[in-house]
């Protein structure tokens, strides 16, 4: 007894020691460098930065790394590492790169590395992908001189400029062979980006600093962390506690506090995320649909525009938006968000209209309705569990009766893979309106990278040509007019059912401030001093 | 053996004599009753989609609904009332802890038996797996096997039972292997009495006390998992929330001061697993016989 107190009090004092060195470290930490600790909501899965296209990964890899082209804020398109770039004819895109930029090593960035690094995504092993999409359309690279690419599509295609923009340059001589573990271990982790890689534990942290040599303006924070916390309750009672500068993804549910806290500043803007639900529009049978005594339905009533358009009136998107989302959410009536290329400023939200909605599914032959199951993540987008529950309590007060089947993104995609759902909740963010028609309602083909998730298998021939000829056009307003033409017609006829658009949100200290980012990217280089 | 021969009447006397055991024994029955009255109780029927409704959602107690239902003790962020969720919730919770349990103790017991009398590479076997199987977190397998069979009040108390019949399998057989060795058996056998009927009418009753204790600490351990897992997102439907989804739910809550959200679930839960472990404590004290 008396050994284990003694044990206890040295223990103690010497925490103590520990506790004073710590805080005197932190003090003198503070007093000579700026540095910058941000939450943030996503599961990195791996530091390569072609690896696995989730914007969780992405968000950490491009503040070591950049892409060719870049985007503002509300997702323009502006120069990165290429400073100019143009069609030369429908086939031929040339890039002129930015002279004087270096790697983190000190080693000039040239067309070598470009040219490596848009061959990459293709090579490695074992990857669960993404990228394969935003290269697929390139035939062939010429470095035409150190800094100067050409690159060669297979077919006449308007958006690789918004393609490369997801394909982010590694340096040829530290990426060479290496593999996503060389990117964990921080070896391969060379880059031209804002920061340096300094530590990385996985599932707590990234540490960065500076890249002094960046051809950019300097960003305000020497060191710079990025910490993973997931947890909604916990990364805001973190940003109060002022274990962290800022956070992005306010949760909802604290959001009008965290507003009213006058030591706290919030920036959001309407992301480019709209939230959607697929409809299984192939099988006669989609598990999960039924009558009300669970005995199969004659037909797909999904196939049924007036069943689309009834679930489409029984949803009330405004008690959604303002409810459920606390605000964190804008009614949606088109493929993509407010801005964004493509966008049809004439399309309106469907109006809540659970008595229209009851008429349409008599006159479609269910007048008591039917049953149906929804199936969802609960822990990707902001709220998409109670969403679920919402939209599956508005159907059901017009007769579909809505069983709920929520599980984490992880599993759910699972499911969805293994053509388990017949109605499901996604979310989908993109830069134009023609590149979202290609993953999300272009009839599934894998040689074409068409309808990768398009669940619901929806097939719309005149809808696919007008996306095609869009893709196809180098000239960015016919392009943005037809790309137009091909949403407004994909969502009159219901080819998934729109939800909302997320409105994204960051909370920082009061003497912080941070553009908010349609693409809901969040960089520590963007945060600046008030 | 005392508890064994002793009559109803002295074991429940000597029962009541603790009197926290004697509260928490009512408070247990009122639990139980308000678990399986649920539905005549509760002013809603929370797993009815068409009652609740979105703009009645996240009220604080007392609150009055436009149809003129009192929110005696608030509303989720669906609109659910919270005072028929958390019946509901209880119903399922205590059917969960009492099924799984069952089904558990009749699988670890009739495993235990077998092991305690065959002897032998069966006994070896029957344990190494029961090793096996209670070397690996409770919470750990539930989550895989949920992971691996999906969402379902079936396969949430499958999960209970392979996690748990081992506890049931280790204690019977020991019991067992201690009733064997006595010489009652040895008597019954020497009468000629089957085996069946000496491992049935003489060696199981013997062998139940100490069983029913750890059964009715495991109700406990059960009920408290499956909250763990409706907890974690993995249990049964959103829609049809049990005491752990409830908690969940107000969980991203509790910062913006909607306490009543997770904070009613979380003392029905708190007070149903108080409950049950003392009335385990008070039985385990009366009816073992190393601590009588």
């Amino acid at each position: 007894m008396g050994y284990a107190c003694a044990m206890k009090s040295a223990t103690l004092i010497q925490a103590s020691r520990l506790l004073l060195c710590a805080l005197i470290a932190v003090t003198a930490v503070q007093a000579h460098a700026a540095e910058l600790r941000i939450g943030l909501s996503g599961e990195v899965t791996s530091l390569d930065p072609q690896f696995l296209a989730a914007q969780p990964n992405l968000t950490v890899a491009r503040h070591i790394f950049e892409s060719l082209t870049d985007v503002d804020p509300q997702t323009r398109l502006i120069p990165g590492l290429a400073e100019r770039w143009r069609a030369i004819d429908a086939t031929t895109w040339e890039f002129n790169l930015r002279r004087g930029v270096k790697f983190h090593d000190g080693s000039p960035f040239t067309a070598e590395d470009a040219a490596f690094s848009l061959a990459r995504p293709l090579s490695i092993k074992g990857s669960p992908g993404g990228f394969a999409a935003y290269v697929r359309a390139i035939a062939s690279t010429t470095v035409v001189d150190t800094h100067t690419l050409r690159v060669k599509t297979k077919y006449p295609y308007g958006a690789l400029p918004e393609d490369l923009n997801s394909i982010l340059i590694v340096s040829k001589k530290h990426a060479l062979n290496a593999g996503p573990e060389d990117f964990d271990s921080g070896r391969a982790l060379v880059g031209t980006g804002p920061y340096k890689y300094l530590r990385y534990q996985r599932g707590d942290r990234l540490e960065l600093t500076r890249h002094e040599q960046w051809w950019g303006k300097a960003p305000a924070w020497d060191k710079v962390t990025l910490r993973i916390v997931p947890a909604d309750p916990s990364r805001t009672a973190a940003l109060l506690a002022g274990e962290l500068d800022a956070i992005e993804h306010v949760p909802s549910a604290d959001i009008k506090n965290v507003n009213k806290n006058n030591k706290l500043n919030v920036t959001q803007t309407t992301s480019w995320r709209t939230i959607l639900l697929h409809l299984d529009q192939y099988r006669t049978q989609p598990p999960g649909v039924s009558d009300l005594n669970g005995k199969p339905l004659a037909a797909n009533p999904f196939m049924d525009l007036r069943v689309r358009r009834a679930i489409s009136k029984a949803i009330n998107r405004t008690a959604i938006a303002e409810r459920v989302m606390e605000g964190l959410a804008v009614p949606a009536a088109n493929i993509v968000s407010p801005g964004v290329f493509g966008y049809n400023s004439a399309l309106k939200a469907e109006p809540y209209d659970a008595e229209g909605a009851k008429r349409l599914l008599a006159e479609a032959g269910y007048p008591h309705g039917f049953r149906v199951t929804l199936a969802g993540p609960n822990n990707r987008y902001i709220n998409d569990e109670q969403v679920l529950q919402t939209v599956a309590q508005l159907l059901t007060r017009v007769g579909i009766q809505t069983r709920v089947e929520a599980a984490p993104m992880s599993a759910f995609l699972g499911r969805v893979r293994k053509e388990e759902t017949s109605f499901a909740l996604l979310g989908w963010g993109s830069f134009a309106a023609d590149l979202s028609l290609r993953s999300l309602v272009a009839a599934p083909n894998a040689d074409k990278g068409y309808g990768a998730w398009n669940w619901g298998r929806y097939a719309n021939p005149k809808v696919e040509a007008l996306m095609e000829q869009a893709l196809g056009s180098v000239d960015r307003t016919k392009r943005e007019a037809l790309a137009r033409e091909a949403g407004t017609l994909a969502m009159q006829d219901l080819a998934f059912i729109p939800l909302h658009h997320q409105v994204v949100s960051w909370a920082m200290r009061a003497n912080l401030n941070y553009v908010p980012r349609t693409d809901e990217f969040t960089f520590a280089h963007h945060f600046t001093p008030r | 053996m005392i508890a064994a021969t002793a009559p109803t009447g002295v074991l429940a006397a000597s029962y009541a004599r603790d009197r926290i055991a004697l509260i928490a024994f009512w408070l247990l029955l009122v639990l139980l009753f308000a678990a399986l009255a649920a539905p005549w109780l509760a002013p809603q029927n929370p797993y009815d989609l068409a009652q609740l409704d979105i703009l009645d959602a996240k009220l604080a107690p007392g609150t009055q609904s436009s149809a003129g239902l009192t929110y005696w003790l608030g509303t989720d962020d669906q609109g659910r009332d919270m005072l028929s969720a958390i019946l509901y919730g209880l119903r399922i919770s205590v059917g969960v802890g009492i099924a799984s349990t069952a089904l558990a103790l009749a699988l670890g017991l009739t495993a235990g038996m077998i092991a305690a009398r065959a002897g032998g590479w069966i006994d070896g076997l029957i344990m190494r797996i029961v090793d096996l199987q209670l070397s690996f977190p409770a919470i750990l397998v539930a989550l895989i096997l949920l992971a691996l069979t999906g969402q379902g009040i079936d396969r949430i108390i499958l999960a209970l039972v392979v996690v748990q019949w081992a506890y049931y399998a280790r204690t019977v057989r020991a019991a067992a292997l201690v009733e064997l060795r006595k010489e009652y058996v040895e008597a019954a056998v020497c009468m000629g009495v089957s085996e069946a009927r000496i491992l049935l009418s003489h060696v199981l009753p013997n062998v139940l006390p100490p069983v029913m204790v750890v059964a009715t600490v495991q109700i406990a351990q059960a009920i408290a998992l499956e909250a763990t897992l409706s907890f974690l997102g993995l249990g049964l439907p959103i829609t049809e929330p049990s005491l752990g989804l409830l908690i969940a739910n107000g969980y991203a809550h509790l910062l913006s001061g909607k306490y009543w959200i997770s904070f009613f679930p979380g003392l029905a839960l708190l007070a149903t697993i108080v409950a049950i472990n003392l009335v385990g404590d008070r039985l385990r004290d009366l009816l073992n016989p190393r601590l009588g």
